[in-house]
């Protein structure tokens, strides 16, 4: 449907690929694993759902030719060595995961402990943003993890432009901008979230970015775009008694990003995966399709466009 | 009164109490209580839980209970915003939220709330008949209305380009224009975007 003049990235995680040119590569789908109260302290039933959750994710990726990653929430340090062992022990040994930690200081310890057991490189930090403190950026030196998502959120600026100017040059938080913070790290694998915002928040700035982005810097985007359905106004209501609408606009929203040129998308909670890679699956045909038709890129055997003929 | 849109519900406008469910859903005696709602996000959300305070003198407690919001860690960033207000990066001191940050709302704003309501941390207790019993107490506690109500508009931010289609070709950006015309041939020479 689109592409751009600019040479897109290809970058390996682990045993999956992700980037390219629109159509080229299937969308990658993030699904968050350990969000929720329940699994604060989680009984056996608890875990086994997750695993069950992830077994799921993990066969419809076989089935759609999307490939899937696991976004591992980690809110406190005592939970964090559990999760990330109970996901490892489900995916293949290769499988890179991403880690979703909204506090810095546990972000930190995250990091040090991928470190002292070894796992450094298959962690997608989710994600590097304007909170990191001092303290974040020297374990960050010191122990970066194999892939970063960079965080186009600038609180002062929801513009493309100042979504922007907080990966470029830091947007006046940060010293210096996100990717070049990622550089001096040593993170060679970088992926761009356009940081979604609330509708009334310029909602659609979110989507605009995600070709700006890849035209300027040919890396892959994505976003967590079912954030800005989430924080609907209106539909906080409408979902009390209507579940399924809800899951329809949730799951739908993906379409958006996949559209104009997004690699990834992160699309909430793992148990909507089988809503969500069917989904994103048919958009990803249409793109395949739009992509060979005019612009000549073809995609190989694992593509949803070959496998779900 | 009550200038910002948002998930809450209206009551007595001469109550001396808000309270904040944080992401519990939990209802009040509208008698009682002059808002109440939920919150969900260290930044937007604050903001519009101070704008609408501020608007109105008459709230001098806000509680907050229910349940924290996970990630976000909005009842603690509140009462980080509080007690210690935000840095000269619009950044709240203390806060262990996400992305604490406050940008749309006045200095002037911040420093009414922080005198004009006194918080009560009930976060973790979603009982019901606990916090109507502390919304009992806090209206025996009689406080004068702070001054007069500061009403802030929403304001929509100014864009920083606005462009329409230009001879055919379809405007994303000002930095990248689609050509649905375009000769694919062309574009290993370098095309225009």
């Amino acid at each position: 449907m689109i592409n751009f003049s600019t040479e897109q990235r290809i970058i390996e995680l682990g045993d999956i690929k992700i980037g390219g040119q629109p159509g080229e590569l299937p969308t990658v789908l993030f699904g968050t694993a350990f969000f929720g109260k329940k699994y604060h302290q989680p009984d056996v039933a608890a875990l086994e759902e997750v695993r069950g959750f992830i077994r799921a994710q993990e066969d419809l990726s076989k089935m759609t030719g999307n490939p899937s990653i696991v976004d591992i929430y980690l809110g406190d340090e005592e939970t964090m060595a559990r999760r990330l062992e109970i996901v490892m022990e489900a995916l293949p040994s290769k499988r890179m995961f991403s880690v979703d930690v909204p506090e810095s200081s546990i972000r930190q310890q995250v990091l040090r402990h991928a470190s002292e057991i070894g796992i450094s490189n298959r962690i997608i930090l989710n994600s590097f943003n304007l909170a990191a403190e001092q303290a974040e950026m020297e374990v960050l030196k010191d122990h970066p993890p194999g892939c970063a998502i960079l965080l186009g959120y600038n609180p002062r600026d929801f513009s493309v432009d100042g979504r922007m100017e907080m990966l470029e040059s830091g947007a006046g938080y940060l010293e210096k901008g996100l990717m070049e913070f990622s550089k001096e790290f040593g993170i060679d694998k970088i992926l761009l979230d356009a940081g979604a915002t609330p509708f009334d928040h310029s909602a659609a700035e979110t989507l605009r970015a995600i070709p700006v982005m890849k035209n300027k810097w040919g890396l892959p985007v994505g976003c967590a775009i079912h954030n800005t359905v989430e924080s609907w106004l209106w539909m906080k209501q409408y979902r009390k008694e209507h579940k399924p609408e809800y899951l329809t606009c949730d799951v739908g929203s993906n379409a958006l990003p996949v559209m104009l040129g997004a690699d990834f998308c992160v699309y909430g909670p793992i148990r909507n995966a089988p809503s969500v890679y069917p989904f994103v699956a048919m958009v990803d045909k249409f793109m395949a399709e739009g992509a060979e038709d005019y612009f000549g890129v073809s995609q190989d055997e694992n593509h949803p466009r070959r496998k779900l003929g | 009164m009550y200038p910002w849109r948002g998930e809450f519900t209206l009551g007595n406008q001469d109550s001396q109490v808000a309270i904040d469910t944080l992401s519990s859903r939990l209802d009040f005696p509208p008698e009682k209580v002059a808002i109440w709602g939920q919150h969900k996000t260290e930044n937007l959300g604050i903001e519009k839980i101070v704008a609408n305070i501020v608007s109105n003198p008459n709230i001098r407690y806000l509680i907050l209970c229910g349940d924290e919001v996970r990630g976000h860690r909005s009842g603690n960033s509140l009462i980080s915003l509080h007690a210690n207000g935000i840095d000269d990066n619009g950044r709240i001191i203390g806060a262990k939220g996400a992305v604490p940050y406050i940008e749309n709302i006045t200095p002037e704003s911040i420093a009414r709330f922080r005198e004009q309501v006194e918080i009560i941390d009930m976060i973790g207790n979603s009982s019901l008949s606990d916090i109507i019993a502390k919304t009992d107490k806090l209206a025996t506690v009689k406080k004068p209305p702070i001054g007069k109500p500061i009403i802030m508009e929403f304001v929509e931010r100014e864009k920083t380009s606005r462009m329409k289609s230009l001879s055919g070709k379809i405007s994303i950006h000002k930095d990248l224009l689609l050509d649905p015309y375009l000769d694919v041939g062309k574009m290993d020479q370098g095309a225009d975007t």
